[in-house]
């Protein structure tokens, strides 16, 4: 095969966005662990860790641009490029959400009534490694079963938001905790985690059809 | 932009065009100032193209590509007759200019290649003077009415013009190697041809000369239409709006919007081709 050294370049790629996403993947699932188990000593860890994403994401980026600078891919060449550019812009993105979440464990009070955050938070991360296991294997039906699943997710959360919100109407949690602006921050906190969670779904979307971008060329899914 | 919950990617399966089934997967949009039907060449037993298929549209660049000895200049060749001069040669098929065949017999080749202007790879400014090289073929058209104009009119559409102006005199075989090229273009586009082919017209350049003669390409496919060779493929997808890639056997594989080409081939041999894989 021609053009040995570029081939070797590509597949380097593909593996680090592997190990990009592994990265995320794991801080994901520790920061999901922590805030069940109100673990505040692995939060911190994992925001004072957030880094090692962005370190990775920066290098990343660089080899991309080297990529399209001096070897100038085209056709599936040019589509895994374009393809991996993106994709760590998404996982850079879950990794900043996996710091949110640990930062949200910190600062709770624990007075507001579980909403199933642990359950979604599951469920998304599902969808991401899905995702990168189809950006690894490149298959195309196991991008559209990870886009399919969207709905489901973006429902429960949906869910998860009303509930909370019943929750409030219900019951009286001013009288519980004392402190309205206690509870507004918490109340904010548990909605924005949920937003989050819902927007780990999307990124696993997005890299799902930029897979199959690399897979099939429709440029829609790229952009 | 990143794709939120309600903009998520709409997913439809893309079939890939055999290459049984088209050639051609889009037809271009301009008038088509070209068409090559069934087109074959042969040199002697040695077949050089193969029932090519493809319409040229108007005033947009169209490049064709593909590796050594696959047909790609001896098509160029064919639009202008210039094959006629190959003893060898020998040509079946329809090659229309403007819907009429340019090889009926009551075609005359020297009036069809003032409509056809052609610039080699190598720059061939004729030993004599740039005034002299751009009015050369006027000259032979009997068009020396306002000479001094139409020649600084070519050479401004030549993008030479204000390198030129006050040397006009000047040997053509003093210009620069860049500098001839685009002399060569002046040349062949003062007598106001409807289509200029070019045979890799910027591999003996420099960098600087090379993107001088592809924004000129680009200028010029304003007035007319352009059909480049070249073996430099990201020229061509610079340059092209519509790309023809020929393969082995002189067969032409794909043509399509030139963007395409080079992000979604629609066949494997045109994918390993572009990407360097095979060739």
């Amino acid at each position: 095969m021609a053009r040995e050294t570029f081939q070797t370049a590509l597949a380097d790629l593909r593996a680090a966005v592997l190990d990009m996403g592994e990265l995320v993947v794991k801080r994901l699932k520790t920061a999901l662990a922590a805030f069940e188990a109100d673990d505040e000593e692995t939060a911190r860890r994992v925001l004072q860790t957030d880094d090692q994403v962005n370190q990775r994401y920066l290098e990343l980026e660089s080899r991309c641009i080297d990529l399209f600078a001096l070897e100038q891919p085209v056709a599936s060449d040019l589509r895994l490029v374009a393809a991996s550019f993106k994709i760590i812009t998404d996982l850079e993105r879950v990794g900043d959400l996996a710091a949110n979440l640990a930062q949200y464990t910190l600062s709770r009070t624990a007075i507001l009534p579980a909403v199933g955050i642990p359950e979604i938070g599951r469920e998304a991360i599902d969808m991401l490694e899905d995702a990168l296991v189809a950006y690894d294997d490149r298959v195309a039906e196991a991008c559209r079963v990870v886009t399919s699943r969207d709905d489901d997710l973006d429902a429960k959360c949906e869910q998860a938001s009303s509930q909370l919100v019943r929750n409030l109407i219900e019951r009286d949690p001013i009288a519980a905790t004392g402190n309205l602006e206690t509870l507004i921050e918490d109340v904010e906190s548990v909605l924005l985690t949920i937003r989050d969670l819902e927007r780990i779904g999307d990124h696993a979307v997005n890299v799902a059809g930029r897979t199959l971008y690399v897979l099939e060329g429709d440029p829609e899914l790229v952009y | 932009m990143s794709m939120t919950q309600n903009d998520s990617p709409t997913i439809e399966t893309t079939v890939r065009t055999t290459e049984e089934q088209a050639t051609d997967r889009s037809q271009p949009t301009g008038r088509p100032v070209i068409e090559a039907r069934n087109l074959s060449v042969h040199y002697g037993d040695e077949q050089a193209l193969q029932n090519v298929t493809m319409k040229i549209p108007d005033r947009q660049v169209t490049a064709i590509i593909g590796p050594s000895g696959c047909g790609k200049s001896t098509f160029l060749r064919s639009i202008n007759r210039m094959n006629d001069l190959v003893d060898a040669a020998s040509v079946d098929g329809d090659l229309l200019l403007d819907g009429t065949n340019v090889y009926e017999d009551d075609i005359d080749p020297v009036a069809l290649r003032r409509r056809i202007g052609m610039v080699f790879q190598h720059p061939n400014p004729f030993p004599k003077s740039i005034y002299d090289n751009v009015a050369y073929g006027l000259r032979i058209q009997g068009s020396t009415d306002d000479l001094d104009e139409r020649v600084e009119q070519a050479l401004k559409r030549a993008a030479l013009w204000d390198e030129v102006n006050d040397q006009l005199e000047k040997s053509a075989l003093a210009l620069s190697g860049g500098q001839q090229q685009r002399l060569c273009i002046a040349r062949a586009i003062a007598v106001d041809p409807e289509v200029l082919l070019m045979d890799e017209p910027a591999s003996a350049l420099d960098p600087i000369a090379t993107a001088k003669i592809e924004d000129l390409i680009a200028e010029l496919a304003e007035e007319y239409t352009v059909v480049t060779v070249t073996h430099n493929m990201q020229q061509a997808a610079r340059i092209s709006d519509r790309t023809a890639v020929f393969l082995t056997g002189g067969k032409l594989v794909e043509y399509d919007d030139t963007e395409t080409v080079f992000e979604n081939p629609a066949h494997d041999r045109v994918e390993d081709y572009i990407t360097g894989k095979f060739g």
